[in-house]
């Protein structure tokens, strides 16, 4: 196994794989950073460019892209609190604050070498634990799938700041949304009062987008006339760039425990298919802030919470690696573009894929491991271009941000639609905001909505028997968990609420 | 009987839910699903809708144990409020304009009414630059984007540009 | 204020009515809905094949992956996209379907057919988890607990349809779970949570693993690449069934146009390296002018509709 890693890495640092890498890598940490560009439509805008190219060069350009945008949607998150890519969203629930609270170069960090070890840790199970982890993918059936996504719902009362009632009620709206448009089953029009452009459903991309970017300049647009903003402005206008490394990665390896944490539920996450970066990412950040020993720091600016969330979503990218390479079946739609590119240059993909392509799988495994080095060199520099951005005046980034999310709405399908939704979402969103509803839920809900559904009448459509759920030992350890998450939540609440009671008493 | 903002969110939330509930029941069935499309809805409405009703009765008991209380950060001025609306004007008209004036012309537009609807210029230079800007950002746009990357964007339906 | 808005705003209009009009097509990218995800059966095939198209067609063809409902979201987008031939819709026989199954509102007659570029044999296909060494243990048990196999398929498309039409041949009763997509059915078949699919020879490398089981290959003689595949004819079926992919276009589109189109079409069909990349992909080159794919399209709607109506699936 080391000999041909060995080999893939002598292969791979080679300057004909060293560009495409690189230059993939610097493309998904751009198209990363960009909101409203994911990294599926980096990867399948870079497609056509791999066609030219030998399977491995294409191949590495694409695990450049993955890695790249992994950890380039950290920097909007951080900078200006809007996830550049769905896998940064918990980044935004820390990072944003620590940022605004003058110290952006430290959170920028935390991002960037927690992406760095995440995504690591993670190729470290990708390339010794394949096996054993595609065995786990074949375990979840229906019934596992849909007790997972309760569990990874049951978040929501983690994740509720402020009353439970109303992350409850944002988690049921997140719900609903992904109810309207055609039930995903038969395709039978659903909640659209014989409009065309409801029966279109509304795309998770640009609701999210919508939901973070609008809030979010509108937020910032209320703020400009208070003096407020004004000392955070300068805040952030004197804090540089400039960040202790020895301490930020001590500040992620004295965590070793969180760290480890993270990476293995982004690898589970990424693992199974279905869900992707966004819920690996946020479901890290809940486990994080349940397993802290002061979970009321979180959403305030806790590196525990940056360190979470973004060691995750890389790993995530070493975990959904893990069906491509075991079993030829992508694990999310940017894995499904890999695969498509593979079966376009003949590479049988497959079981037997590994061990029929043992140069070129070790050549994607080295690419993986390349890559990271690479995206914390491009990161450092672009970094500093983008801290440059948020000194711009909110007058020329707003409608900057702004033209970018709607390029980035209409680019994936094409359609105006998905822009109507951007902007329906962003009235929504900020809504929402405004009313004291959290976004963490709704963005929850979004994501798993389809999922749940799909999965419970898979379910019912394969076995009429509902204790299934129950009896099956992974769907029931599962929904155990999810009945345990709700309490642990529950408790933290009370407790919380009673200490401030306290603490109101005393005055 | 006094609602608070909380309260009419929890009704509005309540309302809804039980509209769509109620149209859960009259979706078509496909004879090969043992459940029909609004198997699901149906579970989820039911709970948004307990949730709904429980805000609502929250803010209603909250409100006669403390009289008025109100959301807790303070209220942005009508001010600002104006200023938020008008961004939201501008943006609904560009989304609008998009599929007739073609991205370019409607993106120029839009980033030119931004600009000073967020800060108002106020010296020359200021202006021109909000011109420049206007220009160079559709232009960057699609140069990177249509013409190198190949992502097409929004043609006009007017101008076919 | 009010002024700058109303010149600049003139300007703009102005420059944007003077830029050359419909000149020569194309002039400028022509845009390609594929109404399935990126990595998908169908935009693996068009991938490879829009290269082509657009050196012979002399501007960059962009694919745009317009998936969701049965693929029936991008039918009902290339529909409403103006007829000016820079809008261009990837088929297959989804279409038929989805209409009769009363999904979809939209009907092949609603676009105009430029060609027919390919032609994927369907393959039936088991879980290793089951106990079926060859088709006749399938029918055998079937036959002794009927409905109780469940097939993975996309409800009222190609994948349900072709295991509908066996089901209704052979006399068996067989049960349906919703998998939109190869790829979900593949990790649902290998994982044994489903025991029969459609799939295609794309999946062979997992056959060759002894993960998966092809029990038989719908058609006409045996697939040279699957020697010890039976046909279904020669179990005694009278099934051939290939999903056949092809271009057309919104219906209003100028003749001329779509002459231009059918043209870069044929020779991009005839390029050696594309009939290459559909072998990889399971699939033949399978190319038929706008004329004969009209033709075509009737009989191929007559035939659907008659399954649908046959299996009792047909609403419309």
């Amino acid at each position: 196994m080391l000999e041909p890693l060995g080999n893939g890495i002598l292969t791979i640092v080679q300057w004909q794989y060293l560009l495409p890498l690189f230059l993939g890598t610097l493309i998904g940490v751009v198209g990363g950073a960009l909101p409203g560009v994911t990294i599926t439509l980096t990867i399948i805008v870079l497609l056509p460019f791999t066609f030219g190219l030998d399977p491995l060069q294409g191949l590495a350009a694409m695990t450049g892209v993955y890695v790249g945008g992994s950890a380039g949607g950290l920097i909007t998150a951080t900078l200006l609190g809007i996830p550049g890519t769905p896998s940064a969203i918990a980044t935004t629930f820390d990072g944003f604050p620590m940022a605004r609270n003058g110290e952006p170069g430290r959170a920028i960090w935390l991002g960037i070498w927690s992406s760095f070890f995440g995504g690591l840790l993670g190729g470290l199970f990708l390339i010794l634990v394949t096996g054993p982890l595609a065995a786990i993918a074949l375990r979840f059936g229906p019934w596992e799938y849909f007790s997972l996504f309760v569990l990874a719902l049951a978040m929501v009362a983690g994740l509720a700041e402020g009353t439970l009632l109303k992350g409850l009620i944002s988690a049921g709206i997140g719900l609903v949304v992904t109810m309207v448009g055609s039930d995903p089953i038969g395709g039978i029009p659903r909640f659209a009062f014989d409009s065309d452009f409801l029966r279109g459903g509304f795309p998770f991309l640009p609701v999210l987008i919508g939901v973070f970017a609008f809030s979010q300049i509108m937020t910032d647009v209320e703020s400009l006339g208070r003096p407020k903003s004004g000392q955070a402005g300068a805040a952030l206008a004197r804090s540089s760039l400039s960040a202790s490394h020895l301490k930020t990665i001590g500040e992620i390896l004295g965590r070793p425990l969180l760290l480890l944490w993270s990476t293995v539920v982004g690898i589970l996450i990424g693992v199974l298919p279905a869900v992707g970066g966004s819920a690996a990412n946020m479901l890290a950040y809940d486990q994080a802030k349940k397993l802290s020993s002061h979970p009321d720091r979180f959403g305030k600016g806790t590196p525990e919470g940056i360190i979470a969330a973004e060691s995750a979503n890389n790993a995530n990218v070493g975990g959904s690696l893990v069906t491509i390479m075991a079993f030829g079946i992508p694990g999310d739609a940017v894995t499904a573009v890999m695969l498509g590119a593979m079966t376009i240059h003949g590479i049988q993909s497959g079981p037997l894929f590994v061990s029929q392509n043992v140069e070129l799988a070790y050549g994607i495994y080295a690419a993986y491991i390349v890559a990271h080095p690479l995206m914390v060199a491009i990161m450092a520099v672009s970094a500093l271009i983008m801290l440059r951005v948020t000194q711009v005046r909110l007058s020329v980034l707003a409608p900057v941000v702004l033209v970018l999310c709607v390029v980035g709405a209409y680019a994936v399908g094409n359609t105006m639609s998905s822009v109507y939704v951007l902007v329906i979402f962003g009235a929504v969103g900020y809504a929402l905001v405004k009313t004291g509803f959290p976004l963490a839920p709704l963005i929850l809900g979004l994501i798993l909505g389809e999922q749940i559904e799909l999965n419970l009448v898979r379910s019912i459509m394969t076995d009429d028997d509902p204790w299934l759920f129950v009896t099956r030992p992974i769907s029931g350890g599962l929904l155990l968990a999810a009945a345990l998450s709700v309490a642990l939540s529950v408790w933290q609440h009370l407790r919380h609420a009673s200490r401030t009671r306290k603490v109101e008493a005393d005055f | 009987m006094r609602l608070g903002r909380d309260g009419v969110i929890g009704l509005i939330c309540f309302a809804v839910s039980l509209a769509l509930l109620v149209q859960s029941f009259s979706l078509p069935q496909l004879p090969l699903t043992p459940v029909g499309p609004g198997f699901y809805p149906r579970i989820v409405l039911g709970l948004l809708g307990m949730a709904g009703l429980g805000l609502l009765l929250q803010d209603l008991l909250a409100a006669r144990a403390d009289g008025p209380v109100s959301g807790g950060e303070p209220r942005p001025t009508a001010g600002v409020h104006r200023r938020v609306i008008l961004l939201f004007g501008i943006i609904a008209a560009y989304v609008l304009l998009l599929p007739v004036l073609g991205f370019r012309s409607s993106t120029a537009l839009f980033v030119l009414a931004l600009q000073p609807a967020i800060e108002w210029p106020v010296t020359a230079r200021a202006w021109a630059a909000v011109v420049a800007i206007a220009i160079a950002t559709p232009l960057a746009a699609y140069l990177v984007f249509e013409k190198y990357l190949l992502v097409l964007l929004p043609r006009g339906s007017l101008t076919g540009w | 204020m009010k002024r700058t808005w109303a010149l600049s705003f003139a300007l703009l209009l102005g420059a944007a009515l003077v830029s050359p009009a419909a000149a020569q097509y194309p002039d400028r990218p022509v845009k390609l809905i594929v109404p399935w995800a990126a990595g998908g059966d169908t935009d693996n095939i068009f991938r490879p094949f829009t290269p082509h198209l657009q050196k012979h067609l002399g501007q960059p063809v962009v694919i745009a992956n317009v998936g969701g409902a049965s693929g029936t979201v991008g039918a009902r987008e290339a529909r409403n996209a103006p007829a000016d031939g820079y809008t261009v819709y990837a088929v297959h026989d989804y279409i038929h379907l989805t209409y009769y199954a009363g999904i979809a509102d939209v009907k092949y007659t609603d676009f105009e057919p430029v060609c027919l570029i390919s032609a994927t044999p369907s393959v039936l296909t088991a879980s290793a988890k089951t106990p079926w060494k060859d088709w006749k243990e399938l029918v055998a048990d079937a036959k002794k607990r009927p409905g109780e196999i469940t097939v993975g398929a996309t409800l009222g498309s190609t994948s349900h349809l072709f295991p509908a039409t066996i089901e209704k041949a052979a006399g068996i009763k067989l049960k349906y779970v919703s998998y939109d997509g190869l790829a979900p059915r593949m990790n649902a078949i290998l994982g044994g949570h489903i025991d029969l699919t459609d799939s295609n020879l794309t999946q062979k490398g997992k056959v060759d693993a002894g993960q998966l089981r092809f029990l038989a290959i719908a058609t006409e003689k045996r697939d040279p690449d699957l020697p010890g595949v039976p046909t279904l004819k020669e179990l005694g079926l009278q099934i051939v069934y290939e999903v056949q992919r092809g271009l057309m276009v919104p219906k209003g589109t100028p003749a001329p146009v779509r002459a231009k189109l059918g043209e870069a079409c044929a020779k991009a069909a005839a390029e050696p390296e594309f009939a290459a990349a559909l072998k990889k992909q399971g699939t033949r080159v399978s190319y038929l002018d706008s004329q004969a794919y009209a033709g075509f399209l009737d009989k191929l709607d007559a035939d659907n509709k008659a399954l649908m109506t046959d299996l009792g699936l047909a609403k419309k």
